[in-house]
């Protein structure tokens, strides 16, 4: 039974598409099924962890084929970790989308489109597979692709061409290195691939010399940075997450892009890091030893020009989407720096988890209240805004705590993600990430503070004192509000399922034992 | 031989797709995107391994030699995606036309600032929402289109 419950969150999501399209001609029976199926969702992700957390890892044989030959999807608490925060964002950020978005783009396509990218996100996470994981990417964008365009209009058709071409010729990349994968290692199966290449040069062994394997995880790291927003790859990120309703915005700011550093973690800790080719250069053996300094540029380019860009920023839209480009990077910080030092690895996949999780409840809450300050005064460039505290102080109030916590303030739930981060870096003597922190921290303070001062205080300007906030848009931002509160509150917890979760994407020989690949000759 | 003629197309097929996919008009970056992900599929077979002795995996009592059907499988899947996706494209670029009367990408991005420009600050982001899905239901174009894209995948 309990195996089933690995497919609960895929088919509870799948079902709730297909059913949304069918009663696409009755409003009222679309948003009960819509909601509905979301709710079910959260509680399908609530039962996988459940029995994630009782039973220790979950493998479930698609059609029960054995493993490596068939599909397997693994449910081990990195998986449900992930799944739990992308059960966070959606539900919130779906209601407030039955608000949000007119009735003609509900009827039109919104709902099953919704439930599309939670089925690709939810395959994301669970397949243990290179090759499936590649068809669920495209799950999750081909709906993220219609989603980014839904309005149709001049900006969000320009937004849609760049982030559709951008992903089209990633998916293109991605093809190329998993083919290259299966050439070199004779196995799509990550749990195989990673026994393999753990075996590989000696004797019998199925990889001969795993150097290949090194580049084509290289490509592949381009094609996840991409998906992230990371610096070089981000270019697509503002103008997309602008043209987005804004309940997408938040979906694909907390959740989409967590599937690339999901991806990340999963793959390169815990397969590709069974790798050892001599590098040169002082860097050891090891092909974490490769990633950590490619990492860290990246992370650390990010969280600055994010960082910086924010700061200049007029549009309230803008300075949240070069803001998740600079926290992408804080994600990613602490995954260089454990690549690079084995002692703390463990430490930093659960601040990278940590982090994430923060950073989907709080970017989350602040891209739906950027939708709401759009929707009631009918504009989110700050030039035009003033005094909102008074106006709409409900709205006010979780832009304030979703702000705080982003900057890193106790009690929430950014103040124990931004520590970690720093004592990652601390504790691995890593000055340069210490500095590229806290540099991030500053330039967060300054954007955020500048947001806060030009929309929120002050007199209130003419298009805000005619504003009128809905109140089920408030209830939805209400309750990541509480959420990243109550993170930070009670992180006892938290911590504990990020730091079951470390433990089982570093613990390759568990993962390799749970799924169990037969073993076949090549 | 075949490995030759096969590394030798499949460049041809990279630099085509990379070439196209860098010009200005819309319509060629689809045709270059759709021109890389079929290289990526035929990248994808060649790498079941090419040898001329192989025969179709069709697989009786005593068959040997015959070519890995994992990478033809995965190559289906491969081609079954990309065209959802080309067609997505192509329903995106004709939407682009009625918005911006062009194709090409330069005035694409030009006409895109001075509508934002024109229409004010307030419109274009996530502005009133009545108003933003009216001229997508009303040119009726591209919505049903979006659709088809998705569910072909």
């Amino acid at each position: 039974m309990a195996e089933q419950a690995v497919v609960a969150p895929l088919v509870v999501a799948l079902v709730t598409a297909i059913l949304t399209l069918l009663v696409r001609r009755a409003d009222r029976t679309r948003r009960v099924v819509s909601v509905g199926g979301v709710l079910a969702y959260a509680g399908a992700v609530a039962w996988l962890f459940a029995a994630v957390a009782s039973e220790g890892t979950l493998v479930y044989q698609v059609s029960d084929w054995p493993a490596p030959f068939g599909i397997t999807l693994v449910a081990d608490p990195l998986a449900t970790f992930m799944l739990g925060l992308a059960a966070l964002v959606a539900v919130p950020a779906l209601v407030a989308g039955v608000r949000q978005v007119g009735p003609q783009g509900q009827r039109v396509s919104f709902h099953p489109l919704y439930h599309f990218v939670l089925v690709g996100v939810s395959g994301a996470f669970l397949t243990g597979d290179v090759f499936n994981l590649f068809v669920w990417f495209e799950v999750m964008l081909m709906a993220s692709y219609v989603l980014v365009v839904f309005y149709g209009g001049t900006e969000h058709t320009r937004a849609g061409v760049r982030y559709v071409v951008l992903n089209l010729v990633a998916s293109a990349f991605m093809l190329v290195a998993i083919g290259g994968l299966y050439a070199t290692t004779g196995t799509l199966n990550m749990a195989d691939m990673a026994r393999r290449l753990a075996a590989a040069g000696t004797e019998g062994a199925a990889i001969a010399d795993p150097t290949p394997v090194l580049g084509l995880s290289g490509v592949l790291l381009a094609v996840f940075a991409l998906k992230a927003g990371l610096v070089p790859f981000q270019f697509w990120v503002p103008s997309a997450y602008r043209a987005a309703p804004a309940p997408v915005a938040a979906v694909l700011a907390g959740v989409v892009k967590k599937v690339g550093v999901y991806a990340i973690v999963r793959l390169y800790f815990t397969v590709f890091a069974a790798g050892t080719v001599d590098l040169g250069f002082g860097l050891g053996e090891g092909f974490l030893a490769y990633y950590g300094p490619v990492l860290f540029l990246m992370a650390a380019a990010s969280v600055l020009f994010g960082g910086l860009a924010a700061v200049g920023r007029d549009d309230l839209s803008d300075v949240l989407a070069y803001s998740s480009v600079a926290q992408v990077g804080f994600i990613v910080l602490p995954l260089a720096v454990g690549a690079a030092v084995p002692a703390v690895r463990e430490l930093a996949v659960v601040a990278t988890l940590v982090y994430a999780l923060n950073h989907a409840a709080a970017k989350g809450l602040l891209f739906l209240v950027a939708g709401e300050v759009g929707d009631a005064a009918g504009t989110t460039d700050l030039r035009h805004l003033g005094g909102m505290l008074e106006r709409m102080p409900a709205l006010a109030g979780a832009f304030f705590l979703g702000a705080l916590a982003l900057v890193g303030i106790p009690p929430l739930s950014g103040f124990f993600g931004k520590l970690l981060v720093f004592d990652v870096a601390a504790r691995a003597g890593a000055e340069p990430a210490l500095g590229v922190a806290l540099g991030g921290a500053v330039l967060t303070i300054a954007y955020v503070t500048r947001a806060w001062n030009r929309g929120f205080w002050g007199a209130a300007t003419p298009a805000v004192v005619d504003a009128r906030t809905d109140g089920t848009v408030v209830a939805a931002v209400a309750v990541l509000a509480v959420a990243v509160v109550a993170i930070g509150v009670g992180f006892d917890p938290v911590y504990r399922a990020a730091e079951a979760a470390a433990e089982a994407a570093l613990d390759r020989a568990a993962y390799v034992d749970a799924v169990d690949p037969m073993e076949v000759d090549t | 031989m075949t490995q030759f003629v096969l590394a030798g197309v499949l460049g041809a097929l990279f630099a085509l797709g990379t070439f196209l996919v860098l010009r200005r008009d819309l319509v060629r970056v689809v045709w270059g995107v759709a021109i890389m992900s079929q290289a990526a599929n035929v990248y994808l077979v060649t790498m079941g391994g090419v040898d001329p002795g192989d025969v179709a995996p069709i697989v009786y009592e005593g068959t040997t030699g015959v070519t890995d059907p994992l990478v033809q499988a995965l190559v289906l899947t491969a081609i079954v995606i990309s065209f959802g996706t080309t067609a997505f494209a192509l329903a995106l670029t004709m939407r682009v036309y009625q918005e911006h009367g062009t194709i090409e990408m330069d005035e694409v991005g030009r006409s895109g600032r001075e509508g934002v420009g024109q229409v004010g600050p307030a419109d274009g982001q996530e502005g009133p929402v009545d108003g933003q899905e009216g001229p997508a239901a009303a040119d009726g174009g591209a919505v049903p289109e979006d659709r088809g894209g998705e569910t072909d995948g």
